[in-house]
Formats: C-alpha cells, structure tokens, sequence
C-alpha cells in the first residue's frame, strides 16, 4: 500500500461499483444506429430519391455521396476512439479523409471560376435548404456522440470534439443527400460539403466545453 | 517490486467487475508510478496533490479504459491530461498576477522550479519571448525592470510574456 494515499485508495475501493467498460465497438455501434435512424427518418420525412437503385442518378451524386459515407466512418472511428485516454496520434485516417472530401468544393469552384463565371453560379434555389436540412440531419449523431464523449475521458478535447462534429456532419449530409434531386458537381461539392464544416466547428468550438472532464 | 503491464491490465480488468482487493492493489500500484511520473514534471510539494487528483480521475473514469488495450498509456495519457490542466491553472494564475504587477517571483523556490518546468521548452520559443520570461518569471524582474533592460515597451513584455506562457502549455499539451 503507498501510504501517503492509503486513506483516499481506501476510501475509493469501498466505494467501488462493477462498471461495464468502454469499448469502440459499442461506440461505433451507437453511431452506425443512429445513422440508421436518421436515414428514416429522411427517406419518412421527404422520400429518397429515385434512381439510385437504377444507376440512373449522376456520377457526381454517387462520388459525392460515397465520400460523404467513407468520411463519416473514418470520424466516427476517430471521435469513438478518442474518447478512451491514449498516448499517441489517432487522427491521420479522418484527417486524410477530410482532405479528400475537400475535393469536392475545390473542383466545383475551379470548374465554375475559369470560364469567368461569377460565385454566384453555385447557388442555386435548394442551396441553403439542402445545409440547414443536412445540418438538422446531423443532429442525432451529434447528441450520440456528444454523449459518448462525456461517458468517456477524452484526453483532447478540441481534436475529439472536431471530429465528432465532422462524423456528425457526414452523416447529416449523407443521410439528406439520399433525397436530394439536384446532382450537378456545383450543387453536390458545395451545399452538402458545407455542412461538414458547420458541424465540425460546432463540434470544435460547443464540445470541448461539455466533455471537459 | 513494480508491477508489469500484464498484471496492472489484470488487475484493472478486475476491478471493472468490482474486484475492492484488485483495486486496492491496482490504486498502490498506479500511485508508485504516478509519484515516479511526476517527480521530473512538477515541484516536490505539489506531487501527492497532483497523484490523488490522477486517482480521483482514474476511480471517476475507469469505465474509459477498454480491457482490448494496454493500460499503462490509457494512465500516462490520464497522467498527462490532469498535468497540462495544472500548468494551466499554474499559468493563468501567474499570468493574472502579470495583469496587477507588483514584480517578482515570490520565492528562489519558485524561482527554481520555474526554470525546472521552462528550460527544456524555452528553446521552441522566440528570441523576445524566452527573453523577458527568463527575466520575469525566473529573474524576478518587475515588468518595468524587463521593459528597461530587453528595450521593449511594458504593454509588449506582458504581450511576450503572456503568448509565451500560453505556447509552453500548448507545446506540453502536444508532447507525447
């Protein structure tokens, strides 16, 4: 027994209750389910879009959704993992994957911007519609794993809370863009990327806050 | 003796299910080690402080460690956490006492252990930074002192002196 300790390691063992650990596997498994559930609730709410089934949707539509897919699972491995002190850089996947989604936005503006086309020629009617409704989308994976983040003990905060918002904000977007009918690579790169980078810095800037432990 | 990664997984796994022996074990264990972690890191009076604060944490967080992983980095990692939020405190507070100052260093003691926690990083910083905190936090000069002697202007040492501090708490944080 370390003595200067003995009496608060004393008072800790009495007090100890069975606990039922922490592992990724849950973690992941809580998101995956309400991912789940925000896919229905889309496709209830407004319907899934046709022809997804019958190639008949766009490239860009598959491309941009697919990424959004692999995104939201590289974070979502990350923010679950991160909530699990560790020493060591666990964010090169979700990192890397963030770049690649990057694309997206990059090559709707260099596409747009050459041909001397105004900004204004990536908005369109459903613009804004399409990143509050992904935005509100990604609102139950947030809570998901804000919560798992404060059960945990995250060791960085900032980093854990980025990439919480940034699963979140794939998974909103995914799941809305299941139903979205516009398809073109202006709509896709920037209306539902954008809402990647809303969750992420709410993430960044709201959880750090609340999962501080 | 020390205990092995094995047994300390072993015994942390035990006391997830509410094995009181293990935990007691696993907590002497864990304490010996955190002593040992902190004895380079920290003064020797705020040790035992920073160790039951690391304990309380382990005891309040001990679902987070996942029985697939090693132990002794989930406890560093805990280690690590509860030191960068007392440098914090310790900063802030000392950069609090820069906003209404009176000058020095209370004590050679303080003295000493700033150099001790600052030395090491001290080469990350710039030149003007390094230089008035060396004078201010481990000379002891008043603020006007160091504006004097580094020929920048007072509002610009407490300026280099504040974003200098906040980079050392930063540089710790990122420190593996």
């Amino acid at each position: 027994m370390n003595q200067p300790h003995a009496a608060l390691i004393a008072e800790l063992a009495e007090t100890l209750e069975p606990v039922r650990a922490m592992k990724a596997r849950d973690g992941i498994m809580l998101v995956a389910l309400a991912a789940a559930v925000t896919v229905l609730a889309v496709w209830l709410a407004v319907g899934i879009r046709e022809g997804i089934t019958t190639g008949s949707a766009s490239p860009f539509f598959f491309i941009t959704n697919g990424l959004l897919l692999v995104l939201a699972m590289a974070a979502t491995a990350v923010a679950v993992a991160l909530a699990g002190p560790s020493i060591g850089r666990r964010t090169d996947a979700a990192t890397w994957a963030i770049a690649m989604v990057g694309i997206l936005p990059l090559t709707a503006l260099a596409s747009a911007l050459p041909f001397g086309e105004s900004v204004s020629l990536l908005i369109d009617p459903h613009s804004f519609y399409c990143l509050v409704s992904a935005v509100a989308a990604s609102l139950l994976s947030f809570a998901v794993l804000a919560a798992w983040l404060r059960r945990g003990a995250p060791v960085s905060t900032p980093a854990a809370g980025l990439f919480a918002g940034v699963a979140a904000g794939a998974i909103g977007s995914f799941a809305y863009g299941l139903s979205c009918q516009i398809d073109t690579l202006a709509h896709l790169g920037v209306w539902h990327v954008l809402p990647v980078l809303v969750a992420g810095l709410a993430g960044l800037l709201l959880l750090p806050r609340i999962i501080r432990w | 003796m020390k205990a092995d990664e094995g047994s300390l997984a072993q015994l942390m796994r035990l006391s997830q299910q509410g094995d009181k022996r293990a935990y007691t074990v696993l907590l002497g264990e864990c304490a010996g080690w955190l002593e040992r972690y902190y004895r380079r890191r920290v003064p020797p009076h705020q040790i035992d402080d920073l160790v039951q604060d690391v304990l309380l944490a382990l005891h309040r967080k001990r679902s987070s460690w996942d029985p697939a992983r090693a132990f002794l980095p989930w406890l560093a990692a805990i280690a690590r956490y509860r030191w960068v939020d007392h440098l914090r405190k310790v900063y802030r507070s000392e950069t609090a006492q820069l906003e209404n100052h009176d000058g020095a260093v209370d004590s050679e003691e303080d003295a000493i252990m700033a150099r001790l926690s600052l030395d090491r990083l001290f080469v990350q910083l710039s030149d003007p930074q390094a230089e008035v905190i060396e004078m201010v936090k481990i000379e002891g000069l008043s603020i006007r002192e160091a504006s004097e002697r580094s020929g920048q202007s007072e509002s610009l040492v407490k300026v280099n002196i504040h974003r200098g501090l906040k980079k050392l708490a930063a540089l710790v944080e990122k420190a593996e």
